[in-house]
């Protein structure tokens, strides 16, 4: 037989007799018992054995129950703990400002081990009915995470696209995305985007995008129709005040010729084969947000072997130190010509790499894609 | 006072409930001394605590005569009034060392 979870509870009070009361009454139920006749030996305790539950006596000497209370929830490590006070029954403003304190609940005393005992149970269940549904909302927001992932095209899998990505969510539910467009065999569509927001529906949002981006980026239709098109479902679609600033680049690798559509996003870096990079700059309105939005648009010979960047903010802005995008794009374009001889498909992590370090967090969300034409 | 209908309204066995007076009467003595140590120095403070002490404890047992007392005892400490002390102490004392012989 495997070893049943055995639940402990940690009981502090001075007097020894309600200590040996309610060791005896919950040991006899299963209940691992702590005992501490005071406040220090108490905390210690609970930072070395992590109790499910505390029953904490308020009216101890030196470190009373208030002090102890305070000091568990100052620590992370015991802060979830549930802490029953015990206190008189005519003690109505301890009651009130143990509650204050994080208590869940009180027993009065004298109390009977039975009414201990069930409340015991009662803020266990409790405990681990909330403690299941964290375990439950993190397991579904990893799933979120995955299935974001999941929607995210590999170079692996689009080899005839020639691009490589990096693409880092600092949480569960990112802003960034991108999608690669097999629009015919010379003609590849790369979009990026930066949904405002980072919560559950934006991985809902970034979903319908990847749905629009397939239905209407087709040779039928000119980029800057495909985006239109796209921008007046959003519209409709979006909840208020919900956008995305975009991306997007529509390579013919037969005509040699490219178009870059840009919503409100950070200019495109291109690094010619033979030349030094250079921002693709345009102005234009975000997409999503409304119907007769104008977006910039500019048509580029390429050559074999050009380079094309196309990122997120979080890749050259930073809140911390106030710089925005417009200044930050700028100022990098020396860190590109350094990765010139990075093969295309290593670029965008190398380039990640010497501007954060391999171990530095970024401040938001980063994808960076390098298309080689 | 019947320790096996004591015991049995608190859920435990007699044994059991006679090893809880025990250590009753031995964290209850020790009190005793707080108390009168405090009176003697005059800390009615100290006293209402050790009071205090009793009184949860002995109502966590059941023993009603004892609670009444170190209640009585705990209101009038925190009111200052311990210069009567005298007599309470002797009662309590004799309450609680009249359990050893049940």
């Amino acid at each position: 037989m495997g070893n049943k979870p055995s639940y402990t509870v940690l009981a502090v009070d001075d007097n020894l007799l309600n200590l040996k009361l309610i060791e005896k009454s919950l040991s006899k139920e299963g209940y691992k018992i702590f005992s501490a006749d005071n406040g220090p030996d108490a905390r210690a305790i609970a930072l070395k054995e992590n109790p499910d539950l505390i029953l904490l006596d308020i009216e101890m000497p030196g470190e009373n129950g208030f002090d102890v209370i305070k000091k568990l929830k100052d620590s992370p490590k015991t802060n979830a703990i549930p802490v029953i006070f015990l206190t008189g029954v005519s003690e109505v403003d301890s009651k009130l400002k143990g509650f204050d304190l994080g208590a869940v609940d009180y027993i009065t005393k004298p109390f009977h081990p039975l009414e201990v005992l069930a409340r015991v149970r009662i803020h266990l269940k409790l405990s681990i009915a909330t403690n299941s549904l964290i375990a439950d909302q993190a397991s579904k927001l990893r799933q979120v995470t995955e299935a974001q992932v999941s929607m995210l095209p590999t170079p692996e899998d689009n080899p005839d696209a020639l691009f490589g990505v990096y693409y880092k969510a600092l949480e569960e539910a990112g802003g960034d995305f991108y999608d690669i467009l097999s629009i015919s065999d010379k003609i590849t569509g790369y979009f990026v985007a930066d949904f405002s927001g980072h919560d559950i529906k934006t991985s809902y949002g970034t979903a319908s995008v990847k749905a629009l981006l397939a239905q209407n980026c087709t040779p039928v239709y000119s980029p800057a129709e495909s985006m239109k098109m796209i921008n007046d479902v959003l519209v409709e679609i979006l909840s208020d005040g919900k956008y995305l600033t975009a991306c997007y680049m529509h390579l013919n690798r037969t005509t040699k010729k490219a178009t870059i559509i840009n919503a409100g996003h950070p200019p495109v870096v291109c690094l010619p084969v033979d030349g030094e990079p250079y921002l693709i700059k345009m102005t234009g309105d975000v997409l999503g947000m409304f119907k007769d939005a104008q977006f910039g648009t500019q048509n580029i010979d390429v050559s074999e072997g050009d380079r094309f960047f196309i990122y997120s903010d979080g890749l050259v802005e930073s809140a911390k130190d106030k710089i925005t995008w417009a200044s930050g794009a700028e100022s990098l374009l020396p860190v590109y010509k350094q990765i010139a001889q990075v093969p295309y498909d290593k670029a965008p992590a190398e380039l990640v790499n010497n501007l954060f370090g391999h171990n530095a967090l970024p401040e938001d969300d980063i994808v960076v894609l390098c298309v080689k034409v | 006072m019947d320790f096996k209908d004591l015991a049995s309204r608190l859920g435990f066995d007699e044994d059991d409930f006679k090893e809880l007076v025990e250590l009753f009467i031995t964290t209850t003595l020790s009190d005793i001394d707080k108390i009168k140590n405090s009176v003697q120095q005059g800390n009615s403070q100290d006293a209402a605590a050790a009071s205090h002490s009793i009184k949860g404890a002995s109502g966590n047992l059941g023993f009603d005569d004892i609670f009444i007392l170190a209640r009585d005892m705990e209101m009038q400490a925190k009111q200052g009034n311990i210069d009567n002390f005298g007599a309470y102490i002797i009662d309590l004392e004799n309450r609680v060392n009249a359990l050893n012989n049940i």
